[in-house]
């Protein structure tokens, strides 16, 4: 995957499965829909002549323009926001990535895993790919890889538990 | 769908169900026998009933009373008394002390009900009526132990317990009330069986508190001092200057009431840290970390070996003339909680000199991991720049905390990282390497336009945010790396969670008359006087 340069050297990361970014599409495309109908109100009561003096045509007009732009922008972040999501499973701990404009890299330590869960949407199982999520003690530890193959979460599940069970410690 | 991680990465007995049993059941299961009973079963002190509903029966009084009392007044019902017509003066007082009665009654019943045992491994509560509740909670799961003694409560000589765990919330075993001597010798055992130590089988009631050694006494003086000099000050002197301006500018008459709010709130924040921090007194023992604090309710709080999360020590702007700090801690017990007394828990010393703090540092600390550190932590609470080996924020980043970026920095030590911050607010967070829970670097765009990264650590709930900012990027990632296998290593050595059990001596027995060792104390290095700080 791309490298970028909050990366540390010497690292493998694993990509998330491909399939996530038509997941992120769907979703993307439907809830951009919504947003455009919802700017798009005062334009067509505007051109029905319901609301006749309030709304002055530009702003009618650029209501739905700006979610327009908006939402094409975040289209084209779409496939870079997935390709920068990655893990890396380390001797003690699991680094997870994130981010484009906005990088993190966290680490959480496999003995401070406290449980993992295994999250599946609808439209997640029709593309059979699941969201793995670590806990630990703390509620600040938001360690989230979205767009696992089903396949591979469960292997990172057991795996986790088993690393975790191996490097015991309490808190 | 959600689904647990099949093989838990904790021992069975945290996660298989959790440090605390919470079983709720309906109504007619019978409770169950347990299986390692040593001690029998015991219920709270019979007048605590009263202790806990007393609120209850004054509200009951204070609505009557008002009634009775707007009544007399009102020109309606003038000489006629306060009662509707046809009823009868001894009709409503017994109507009253039924209400009262019936009160007594529901706390009477939920006392009877309430039970409480104690035995090698766990605590366990049985309490409710209709829907039963039986609790248990692992002995050395114990994150801190309160006994709390509210005013009402002290005039009886009875006392609050309170066991807590790693939830972070509300306390995992309340008892309420006991009796002073009890709630202690409970304290005593449950922490001498959380421990691990060694009992006389033949008298195992016979255990006796772990000795202590006081290492810091507040007198009053300095925290009123404290009070006066805090925040609340300022707050309380920006407040007035701006409503007299405001009502000399727009010529108001509302200046005097206005200040009704302001003087309520301000006065608020002079009593709570007045009455929690007066007569405050810091000990260590085999225990843990002892302290006592109240003006009306009184709080003892006993935090276990090796069970702060993190430590911070902030200084206000007035308090820089005293040079005075405040430290409070995260423990896992404890919790986030934004109440005044949850931040009083939460405080390890509500204000102390340097060298009172670098005492209690050396308590939670034993080993710094340093030669150095007495010029460390005070280059850490008041130094900026690189002395003493802190990497502050680099020059080409100055323009992103533009006062800051000198004391922006962190230190690191065989045993603790150091994390430096704020210059009116100053503040130094301390964490053990074992104690991180997981940490992230974190860059933004402007960040990586000025090649610097900011790294954050994830703790236990509580006061303390230990975070890195705007450090420069290669060496933020030195440290994100560092850090994650200092804490491995850590770890790996860190003691375990029965801190008495495989330490090569019992150092505590059940044995009266012992005394406590002198406390850990940090000496300042007089061989390499002025020689900079190696960074390990």
């Amino acid at each position: 995957m791309r490298s970028e340069p909050i990366d540390p050297s010497g690292l493998e990361w694993s990509r998330v499965s491909p399939k996530y970014l038509r997941v992120r599409v769907l979703g993307w495309l439907l809830g951009s829909l919504i947003w455009l109908v919802i700017a798009s109100v005062p334009l067509v009561l505007r051109l029905t002549g319901v609301w006749e003096p309030f709304p002055p045509g530009w702003l009618a007009w650029s209501l739905p323009a700006l979610v327009l732009v908006i939402a094409l922008w975040r289209g084209v972040l779409l496939p870079r926001q997935v390709a920068a999501i990655g893990y890396a499973e380390r001797d003690d701990d699991l680094l997870v990535r994130q981010g484009v404009f906005f990088q993190r890299t966290m680490v959480v330590p496999y003995g401070r895993m406290q449980y993992v869960d295994i999250a599946v949407g609808p439209l997640q199982r029709a593309f059979g790919i699941c969201t793995l999520k670590l806990h630990t003690a703390s509620p600040a530890t938001n360690a989230l890889i979205p767009g696992l193959p089903t396949e591979e979460g469960t292997r990172l599940r057991e795996q986790l538990s088993a690393r975790g069970e191996s490097r015991l410690a309490g808190l | 769908m959600t689904e647990p991680a099949g093989p838990s990465p904790q021992d069975p007995d945290l996660t298989a169900a959790g440090p605390v049993v919470n079983d709720r059941q309906g109504q007619g299961s019978a409770p169950q026998r347990a299986p390692d009973a040593v001690d029998s079963w015991r219920r709270v002190h019979f007048i605590s009933p009263l202790v806990r509903g007393w609120i209850a029966l004054v509200a009951i009084l204070y609505f009557v009373g008002r009634e009775w009392l707007e009544g007399l007044f009102d020109p309606g019902t003038r000489g006629r008394g306060p009662l509707p017509e046809g009823v009868g003066l001894l009709l409503a007082a017994a109507v009253l002390l039924g209400i009262v009665l019936l009160v007594a009654a529901a706390f009477f019943v939920s006392w009877y009900f309430t039970r409480y045992q104690v035995t090698d491994e766990h605590v366990r509560v049985h309490s409710g009526v209709l829907f039963r509740q039986q609790r248990q909670a692992r002995l050395d799961r114990v994150q801190a132990i309160d006994v709390i003694q509210p005013l009402l409560a002290r005039i009886f000589g009875l006392a609050e317990l309170k066991f807590e765990v790693a939830d972070a919330g509300e306390s995992a075993v309340r008892l309420a009330f006991l009796k002073l001597d009890d709630a202690t010798r409970l304290r005593a055992t449950i922490l001498a069986r959380a421990a691990g130590v060694e009992t006389d089988p033949e008298h195992p009631e016979n255990i006796v508190e772990a000795p202590e050694r006081e290492v810091v006494a507040l007198k009053p003086g300095r925290v009123i001092g404290a009070a006066v000099l805090s925040g609340s000050t300022i707050v309380l002197v920006v407040g007035a200057t701006s409503v007299f301006v405001l009502g000399v500018v727009l010529d108001a008459p509302f200046v005097a009431t206005s200040f009704i709010p302001l003087a309520i709130g301000v006065g608020g924040a002079y009593w709570s840290a007045l009455s929690t921090g007066y007569n405050f007194r810091a000990a260590t023992s085999p225990d843990g970390i002892r302290m006592r604090y109240g003006l009306l309710d009184t709080r003892s709080q006993t935090v276990p070996p090796g069970r702060v999360q993190a430590l911070g020590i902030v200084q206000s702007p007035l308090w820089r003339t005293k040079g005075w700090y405040r430290v409070s801690v995260n423990v896992a017990g404890y919790g986030l909680a934004a109440s005044n007394d949850g931040q009083a828990r939460a405080t390890l010393l509500p204000v102390g000199t340097r060298e009172e703090v670098l005492q209690i540092l050396a308590l939670v600390l034993p080993d710094p991991g340093t030669e150095r550190p007495v010029e460390l932590f005070s280059a850490g609470m008041t130094g900026r720049d690189d002395v003493e080996g802190f990497r502050t924020t680099p020059r080409r980043a100055r323009w992103l905390a533009p006062l800051a970026w000198r004391r922006n920095g962190f230190a690191v030590t065989s045993t603790a990282l150091l994390m430096r911050s704020g210059v009116l607010w100053r503040q130094l967070v301390v964490v053990p390497h074992e104690r991180t829970q997981s940490l992230s670097i974190e860059q933004g765009p402007l960040d990586r336009r000025f090649r610097v990264s900011s790294l954050q650590f994830q703790t236990t709930p509580g006061p303390v945010t230990p975070r890195v900012l705007q450090a420069d990027s290669g060496t933020a990632w030195e440290l994100f790396h560092g850090q994650a296998a200092r804490a491995a290593e850590a770890r790996r050595r860190s003691a375990p969670e029965q801190w008495m059990k495989p330490v090569v001596e019992p150092t505590r027995s059940s044995e009266p008359g012992e005394t406590m060792p002198e406390a850990p104390r940090y000496v300042p290095d007089q061989t390499r006087e002025g020689a900079p700080h190696e960074l390990r």
